[in-house]
């Protein structure tokens, strides 16, 4: 399979030519060097005189730090100094997490180190600096702080009660923020409607637990005023901008290097408290300054996501049809809104996307955003998604289940027509170039419903219930400048490439993109190859480097191959123009007469070419040969940016077949099918890989992943062994196919495909569930659906 | 997550590790590493010393010694696993070590680190008390062999003084008529279960004879159910009355991922599951 053709596109040239990449499931050179263990991740980093940090961090949820001595610290061994915020808040400006185009945001100055609060279990209030992180965590032991513990908002549901604990005095509630969206009139269609169904679902608060844990190592050289901060990011020109506002460093003189970075889900492209410190103490010290997150504070101060209670209302007619849905969301996101993405998005994808894939003519969202005692709470892979599509799947089973059709049916009745875009969703975000209808044709046929149905009966005198899912969903992608930059937030919405011929006829690559392991490298230099006419050996990529690369967004909500892949593709064809126009002119011959295939410029009717070496040679060291005025350029840039629109809609239909022992409550997924339109793609195992980790990451949370709390905030799973994340024996079969509708908006035609899989598949093992468990008059509206859940709704316990 | 400071021993042969030990109320015991490396790196705990016995030769045997199968308490989960000795004479403890966590664990873990760290939650404790097994133990005045089921005492409480290592654990041979079998409850394959049972069955051709069970990741320790074992022996599988009679002989304790509640529905579950596969 690695070498299939998939999903030709026509301004893309024809893939029976040499060097034809785009499209092909060509192996990744970097997973080799990642095996082979030659990776360079911000941990393998030695500086000299490096110092290392470990932090103290609040126990408890809710305290006041009424004396903290580290005087005794001081003089543990090894030890070089002992900071709390007095220090760091010299070297580093506060930070507020609100944006601007979003209705009004509340959250109260940051600071790297808690002033005088700490507000949740993980916040560091100090930090050890020593020759090793040992001695660093010795000396933890020896900080005394005498906390006065004070009642903790933990609860979000209770978080604007009257009687809640305010955890911001300054602000007058615990309200973050809130959205309301009004299309049409729900109340009439309600009142019109045949059938009206109702559920209410419960979003336990999980986290991504990425393989590489999070770290930066800082480096302030006070002679050059520059500082370089190694971190395992996902945006460099965004922590460029970042480190220089609130450092006070000229912007020009910081340098971001994300070298390897072993994945970040979205948890690695927010400003921490910690990491921010780091970067202070280097500047105050003049030193290399390394901190590397451990497990345990990674569960603790990693972004959390979901933690949403949402109920919702649906209205149909006769047929089936639906006439109004109704949300109703709310979220709890710890004691501050993240910076500088904000706590808000997740809320508004909920409100933006659900009812996405159908037609409804009324639709009413409500959205709330409450500060609680908990980890902060922020943007994570598939932001949103699992709970809008979960509400809006669930009232869509429940309306079919209501009037008697099939699962298939109403939805089918009610898509979008593949023909009638662009078009809206209810909420009235734009979308265009999708393929519902024919996404779930296909699913249908992989599928084979009549033969689960037929299983599913034979099972039923059987201890297990069996049970089946179909959901159709939109995926946000390729976002303009309409998602941060609008709202004020140096994040970069264009991203740029840069590539060159060099004297040995090489091809050098850069690009603002980023890779943490998902094959940005891959398929980047798949894309330049292609439409340069060169082997994949002769190009060279850099990613990760603010002084090395092109100004650009980075890798997050897939974004990469549809905005990166473009300036790429864009950047590459003017290169190999310049090329013909340099050839031209040495071959004395036409430019439309001439091609560039295999690394070397041919004549496209016969006779001997030249090759690229051979002509960068003649341009870098033998200039005067070419005739006079030949521009020798021989480096391209270029740059894109989706334009006139929010975001590139990508969608995907899933089904799953579940089994759920009875006796025991335990949940198996006996099989998963995932059709998904993501336009071109540009490496075909790369984007199933993708799919299928998103769904991997969708089983975590509809079944697994939670982050335990107790009533006094204190989280009580924070090791690897106690956080149940799916592993090898818990993977399904994941059966993935494709419908291709080419974005529009470029010449590549790719839309992102990362985070379908993560954003479908809780709704659909949810629908599957409880399609099993209706056979019992029961359902679980609660995710992660665990054992215990099961038996108490089957009544077992 | 870095260990506090220790000294560390390296001890060349058991009469070393004994004398150290003796010495050194602080001092610890390292065999595989598997449970006391994390609980150091998390600074649960804080030994003087870490006295290394892992290095000391012949501690790893599997040999038969009259009526029993001898497991030296260095043999590692995977040697007990691919011993031919194992294989034939004693083939349901392959079955359970292939449910005990992953297998890079199982490449270092130990049986006796197991049995020794006694966790409530883990396999092997609860087999070698449904196995009548005897742990032998080594110390100042000599070896002295504890049976099973008197070596448990409550939460990661043994026998063991404090100037004794484990050595070995000897298992009864099971007779022809004789079955060890057991199941489990997890969320995840290799996870700690949620409920787990180990239970010795004695038949007289399709009648059982004798049945010891013996649940682990219950309560405090290997929780043997005798009074519960009678009632199957005399009536078989009623759940609602075995549930009733487990709840009064088994103090459930619940955990992250079960209730007390839910352990003691899984406990009686687990009893119709054993039955289930002794007919099969």
């Amino acid at each position: 399979m690695d070498d299939i053709k998939v999903n030709q596109n026509p301004k893309l040239g024809s893939m029976d030519r040499p060097n034809s990449y785009i499209g092909r499931s060509l192996p990744r050179e970097n997973a080799k060097k990642h095996l082979e263990g030659g990776g360079q991740f911000v941990d393998d980093l030695v500086l000299p005189r490096m110092l290392h940090v470990a932090f103290l961090r609040s126990p408890f949820a809710h305290a006041e730090i009424k004396s903290i001595n580290v005087e005794e610290a001081k003089t543990s061994p090894g030890v070089f100094d002992v900071y709390t915020s007095k220090e760091i808040d010299e070297f580093c400006t506060p930070w507020v997490g609100t944006l601007g185009h979003l209705g009004e945001m509340r959250s109260p100055e940051q600071t790297p180190l808690a002033k005088k609060i700490a507000r949740w279990q993980g916040e560091p209030i100090a930090v050890v600096i020593a020759n090793n992180r040992a001695q660093a965590e010795d000396a933890l032991e020896l900080i005394e702080v005498d906390w006065e513990e004070k009642d903790a908002q933990v609860d979000m549901e209770t978080a604007l009660d009257d009687n809640a604990v305010v955890i911001h005095p300054e602000l007058d509630s615990n309200l973050f923020w809130t959205r309301t969206v009004n299309q049409g009139d729900v109340n009439q269609a309600f009142e019109t409607s045949h059938a009206v169904v109702e559920t209410k679902l419960d979003f336990a608060r999980h986290t991504g637990v990425t393989l590489e844990s999070r770290g930066i190592v800082a480096d302030w050289n006070k002679s050059e005023g520059k500082i370089t901060i190694y971190h395992n990011g996902q945006a460099p020109h965004m922590m460029q901008h970042i480190i220089a506002k609130h450092l006070e460093v000229n912007e020009g003189l910081v340098r971001i290097v994300s070298r390897d970075v072993g994945g970040s889900f979205g948890i690695k492209v927010h400003v921490y408290p910690d990491e921010m410190a780091v970067a202070a103490i280097s500047k105050k010290l003049g030193r290399p300054v390394k901190f590397i997150a451990d497990r345990l504070e990674s569960f603790t101060t990693d972004i959390h996501a979901r933690c949403h209670k949402i109920s919702g209302k649906l209205g149909v007619d006769k047929e089936g049809k639906i006439l109004a849905m109704e949300i109703n969301d709310l979220s709890g996101i710890g004691p501050f809104s993240m910076y500088p993405r904000t706590s808000a998005i997740e809320t508004n994808q909920v409100l933006n996307l659900s009812g996405a894939p159908y037609v409804i003519p009324n639709y009413k969202a409500v959205g709330t955003v409450v500060f609680q005692n908990k980890t902060p709470m922020c943007q994570y892979r598939a932001v949103g998604h699992p709970i809008a599509v979960a509400i809006t799947e669930a009232l869509v089973d429940k309306a079919a289940n209501k009037i008697g059709i099939s699962l298939s049916e109403i939805r089918k009745k009610n898509f979008i027509p593949d023909t009638a875009y662009p078009n809206k969703t209810p909420s009235g975000v734009p979308l265009e170039d999708l393929s519902h209808q024919a996404s779930m044709d296909k699913l249908l046929t992989m599928m084979n419903i009549q033969e689960i149905e037929k299983e599913k009966i034979a099972n039923l005198d059987k201890n297990v219930l069996s049970g089946y899912g179909v959901i159709s969903m939109c995926e946000v992608t390729n976002p303009s400048p309409l998602f941060y930059g609008v709202g004020g937030a140096h994040i970069s919405s264009q991203d740029g490439a840069s590539i060159r011929l060099e004297g040995s006829g090489a091809i050098h690559l850069s690009s603002s993109i980023t890779e943490q392991g998902q094959g940005t490298e891959a398929i980047m230099k798949q894309i330049a190859a292609d439409q340069l006419g060169v082997s994949m050996d002769s190009v060279r990529v850099t990613l990760g480097d603010t002084d090395a690369t092109p100004y650009g967004g980075g890798t997050w909500a897939s974004r990469g191959a549809g905005i990166g892949g473009e300036a790429v593709l864009k950047a590459a064809r003017t290169l190999k123009d310049n090329i013909l126009d340099i050839a031209a002119a040495i071959m004395q011959t036409d430019k439309n007469s001439l091609d560039v295939e295999n690394n070397t410029v041919i004549r496209k009717n016969g006779g001997e070419g030249i090759t690229l070496q051979q002509l960068a040679e003649t341009v870098y060291y033998r200039g005067h040969e070419l005739p006079k005025g030949t521009n020798p350029e021989l480096l391209a840039t270029a740059s894109f940016l989706i334009e006139g629109i929010p975001f590139v809609f990508t969608n995907s239909a899933m089904g799953c077949k579940v089994s759920i022992d009875q006796d025991t409550g335990i949940i198996k997924i006996d099989k998963f099918w995932a059709v998904e339109d993501c336009g071109t793609q540009i490496n075909p195992k790369l984007v199933e890989e993708q799919i299928r980790g998103g769904v991997i990451q969708g089983i975590g949370g509809a079944l697994f992943e939670e982050c335990v709390y107790d009533d006094q905030g204190n989280m009580q799973n924070a090791t690897m062994a106690d956080y149940l994340v799916p592993m090898a024996y818990e993977m399904p079969d994941i059966i993935v196919d494709h419908v291709t509708t080419n974005s529009g908006r470029s010449i590549i035609g790719a839309k992102g495909a990362g985070e379908a899989g993560t954003g479908g598949a809780p709704a659909v093992i949810m629908n599957a569930v409880n399609n099993a468990l209706k056979h019992h008059g029961t359902e679980v509206l609660s995710q992660p659906i665990t054992p215990e859940k099961i038996l108490k709704a089957l009544r077992k316990i | 997550m870095k260990a506090p400071d220790f000294s560390y021993f390296e001890a060349q042969n058991i009469q070393d590790a004994i004398k150290y030990k003796s010495e050194d109320d602080e001092a610890v015991i390292l065999a595989g590493g598997q449970s006391l490396l994390p609980a150091l790196n998390m600074r649960l705990s804080s030994p003087s010393c870490l006295i290394d016995i892992s290095k000391i030769n012949n501690l790893n045997e599997i040999k038969i010694e009259g009526d029993f199968i001898n497991i030296g308490a260095l043999a590692t989960h995977s040697d007990v696993m691919n011993n031919d000795l194992i294989n034939e004479k004693l083939p349901c403890l392959v079955d359970i070590l292939k449910m005990v966590a992953h297998a890079a664990i199982r490449n270092k873990g130990t049986h006796g680190g197991s049995i020794a760290y006694g966790d409530p939650a883990a396999e092997l404790p609860a087999f070698a008390v449904a196995m009548d097994a005897e742990i032998v133990l080594s110390g100042l005045s000599g070896q002295r062999i504890v049976n099973a089921k008197d070596f448990y005492r409550g939460l990661f409480e043994t026998d063991l003084k404090s100037d004794e290592i484990l050595i070995a654990i000897r298992y009864p041979f099971l007779s022809h008529n004789q079955h060890l079998i057991f199941d489990e409850v997890c969320r995840r394959h290799g996870d700690y279960a949620m409920a787990g049972l180990m239970a010795r069955v004695e038949l007289d051709k399709s009648k059982i004879n004798n049945l010891d069970l013996v649940y682990f990741a219950t309560g405090d320790k290997p929780n043997i159910a005798q009074n519960t074992a009678k009632l199957v022996i005399d009536d078989r599988y009623d759940y609602e009355k075995l549930k009733k009679s487990l709840a009064s002989e088994i103090d459930f304790a619940g955990d992250l991922n079960s209730s007390s509640e839910m352990k003691l529905h899984l406990a009686t579950i687990l009893i119709n599951k054993i039955l289930n596969k002794l007919e099969r």
